[in-house]
């Protein structure tokens, strides 16, 4: 520990470095003039300015999926921080590590209604894992070290920091750097040896074991022990939306994402296995549907999560396991080694082998009978970009065609907004995505409609030599609804055109990007290839069937065997 | 449904109530008396939540405020072993001498305490098992009770429960 008179906003600086920031992304504003001043004269950490608070939030989250430590983002007070909360909402909601600093007119201003005013302390507090209103200078270190360990410990999530103007610009004496933390806050990581075994007992016993990888298998950088353990044990793996990458997808023993829009070979492995081992996951309806008596109904659950308060929140399971995966998996692995088991029937192996080989056919064949524009341009696209790459997502039908027919093949290479379902996430997470991982390349795969919910970032992208590519499902409709319309509201498409405006390849232009349309399947390999070798930020104008469905699909109040739209999968 | 007493130690900080409350009003659970106090650790402070509820759902907000950065320990106490306590002061009315001995014999039985008198009305204080004030309180209704304060449920487990101790 060091003493010295710092200016409150030196010490908030001084506290980042330490915490080994090297990136923020935000927008400055009059209660924040001390900070950005500090930052100004700062060399080590880079201040992206956005040019939207929500992408701030957005760019801190993909930077965090991606790298799997905290994202910062900075706003002003009053409406910058308002226009944070979509963007902490879904990394919360995603468990992704991010802090958020905010500032706050002066402390003696608070209540007043003062000019950009807002109450982001209480705004932000169900959305966060944790925050703080900091009255006093002196708290700082402590508050700013704490920010950062309750945010990338446990279930990772959002903490904010709200900066009065007077804390920033107040001098004081103070010590940096303060390791204490909160007596309450002790993360549980060990899992519990007796939970342990008995896990490894029903697994070494089973005769037709499964994996369900959840975000937390990704999240605690545990995939390599999943993979040996579905090897040792002969399971097959099938993932959430947002376990996508737990396993390479081509991997002979993944069969891919379950759930509402997952593969139905994924779903009828969970309907037949009799030991079900879940990791990180917390069952939410768009993976287990709506009918729970039918998810896996013939198995033993396993649950393992970091996070108690997931155990039997949304369903009931057998054998509950705390702690972290990467310990778990590890120590499950350990004893049934030890026990040198018995593999699973020749039965199930051979069944697995069969599910793996029509999900390959389904997915790989690009001009498969019956398949949509979409459909071959989403598969093209998964056969041209090269396993390195890292996707993001928006949200809709173009969301769920990446999440079925995108083969991922390593972990943090898959960037969605799972649980909030944030439109306009995808593109600003790409460019957090492309600061964390410079050297890869960033695709966002897009519909039309959440693109133009945060594109102004593509000046942001432009101005700070960030060239990711946006291919966009241009179906002219809000798609995912749409079909919801088409499928269940007999074609009264209320509100979900959004007619033939804008000319995106115009609108990139404008901002100085890449823009080139892609009017048939066939055209989209080299127009990639112009995206990447542009060296621009690009925009990809993919004209697709306006009427185009994501299928197949767990319709609504339906449960995991009950899946419509099957006609083009193969029957196993 | 069911009532639940839950006791927390949390750390004593601003916003620390309202984090707690949010974790009831997210579920849609109704808080039916909530005390804050001191404890035998400074820093920190004591909350006894009596809350009506399923113990299933119970066991999820349990687990929920656990989670919450600022508390240090929650225990669900049990009834039948704890120590339940609820203060209660009422202004009854008494309309004449008659009515003021009966008020006052009915105060002792329950081993309240007066603490005022006016010509008109007494001021009663009992504390008691919520139950028994619940009682005592139809009891006084037959005379009229012109205001009525209750604290709330504190209470204590008699084994280890809510302290620090081990
Ligand atoms: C911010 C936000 N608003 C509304 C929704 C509801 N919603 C879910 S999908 C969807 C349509 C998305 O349209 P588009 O981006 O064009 O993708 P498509 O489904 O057409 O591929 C809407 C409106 C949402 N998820 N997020
Ligand atoms: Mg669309």
């Amino acid at each position: 520990m060091t003493r010295e008179k710092l200016k409150g906003a030196e010490i908030v600086v001084e506290e980042l470095k330490n915490e080994g920031v090297e990136v923020a992304f935000g927008i400055p504003g009059g209660v924040l003039l001390d900070l950005y001043d500090v930052l100004y004269k700062d060399d080590v950490i880079r201040h992206i300015l956005m040019r939207h608070e929500q992408c701030a939030a957005h760019a801190a989250d993909g930077y965090a999926r991606v790298l799997g430590r905290p994202g910062v983002c900075i706003a002003t007070s009053g409406p910058g921080a308002t226009n944070l909360v979509t963007g902490l909402a879904n990394a919360n909601m995603d468990s992704s590590p991010v802090v958020a600093l905010t500032g706050q007119v002066p402390t003696a201003a608070i209540g007043s209604n003062a000019f950009q005013e807002a109450s982001t302390f209480t705004i932000t507090m169900p959305i966060t894992k944790h925050n703080f209103l900091v009255t006093r200078t002196e708290d700082l270190p402590k508050v700013i070290h704490n920010a950062f360990y309750i945010a990338n410990t446990g279930r990772k999530g959002v903490v904010l920091v709200d900066l009065p103007k007077d804390v920033l610009a107040t001098r004081v004496d103070v010590n940096l750097h303060p390791k204490e933390t909160f007596t309450g806050y002790k993360p549980k990581i060990k899992p519990n040896p007796v939970q342990i075994k008995k896990t490894a007992e029903v697994l070494a016993n089973a005769e037709r074991p499964l994996i369900l990888a959840g975000g937390g298998v990704i999240s605690a950088n545990a995939t390599e022990e999943l993979r040996h353990l579905a090897e040792f044990l002969g399971a097959p793996v099938v993932t959430t939306l947002m376990g996508k990458g737990a396993i390479p997808e081509n991997h002979p023993f993944s069969l891919g994402m379950a759930g509402m829009h997952g593969r139905i070979y994924a779903n009828r492995a969970i309907s037949e296995c009799d030991a079900l081992l879940s990791v990180g996951t917390r069952f939410s309806d768009r993976l287990t549907g709506w009918q729970l008596d039918q998810f896996a109904p013939e198995a033993t659950l396993i649950h393992v999560d970091i996070d108690a308060a997931e155990i039997n929140k949304n369903l009931q399971v057998d054998i509950p396991l705390v702690g972290d995966a990467k310990l778990a998996l590890e120590e499950i692995l350990k004893w049934l080694e030890k026990k040198r088991t018995t593999s699973p029937g020749s039965v199930w192996v051979q069944r697995i082998r069969e599910m793996h080989s029509a999900c390959e056919e389904c997915i790989g064949d690009v001009r498969r009978e019956g398949a949509s524009i979409s459909d071959m341009l989403i598969k093209e696209i998964s056969k041209v970009l090269d396993d390195d790459v890292i996707v993001t997502t928006e949200v809709g039908q173009c969301q769920m065609f990446a999440a079925h027919y995108y083969i991922t093949k390593k972990p943090r290479t898959f960037i969605s907004s799972g649980g909030l379902g944030t439109m306009g996430f995808g593109f600003p997470a790409a460019i957090g995505a492309k600061v964390a991982a410079p050297d890869k390349r960033v695709v966002d795969l897009a519909g039309d409609g959440s693109f133009l919910m945060t594109c102004h970032d593509l000046a942001t992208c432009v101005e700070n030599d960030i060239p990711v590519v946006v291919c966009i499902f241009h179906n002219c409709y809000l798609g995912m609804v749409r079909q919801w319309q088409e499928l269940f509201f007999e074609k009264r498409y209320s509100n979900t055109g959004l007619g033939t405006i804008p000319d995106f390849v115009r609108l990139a232009e404008a901002f100085g990007a890449y823009g080139e349309r892609v009017e048939k399947p066939e055209e989209l390999k080299d127009a990639l290839q112009n995206a990447f070798e542009s060296g621009k930020p690009a925009v990809l104008d993919m004209i697709v069937g306006q009427e185009d469905k994501v299928l197949p699909m767990i319709p609504p109040g339906g449960s995991i065997v009950g899946m419509i739209g099957t006609e083009r999968c193969k029957p196993i | 449904m069911q009532t639940h007493i839950i006791s927390l130690l949390v750390e004593d900080h601003p916003g620390v109530l309202t984090r707690m409350s949010g974790m009831f009003t997210m579920r849609g659970i109704n808080i039916t008396s909530l005390t804050v106090s001191p404890c035998e650790k400074e820093g920190l402070s004591r909350m006894t939540v009596a809350i009506d509820g399923s113990e299933s759902e119970l066991e999820k907000v349990r687990k929920q405020l656990s989670n919450l950065i600022e508390v240090v320990k929650v225990v669900d106490l049990k009834e039948e072993k704890a120590v339940i306590r609820d203060l209660c002061l009422m202004k009854v009315h008494v309309k004449d001498s008659n009515a003021r001995s009966e008020v006052m014999q009915l105060a002792e039985a329950y081993g309240a305490k007066i603490a005022n008198a006016t010509l008109d009305s007494v001021i009663i204080e009992l504390t008691e098992e919520p139950r028994t004030i619940d009682r005592f309180v139809d009891l006084m209704k037959h005379f009229g009770i012109k205001q009525l304060f209750r604290t709330g449920v504190t209470a204590i487990g008699m084994d280890t429960g809510g302290g620090l101790e081990r």
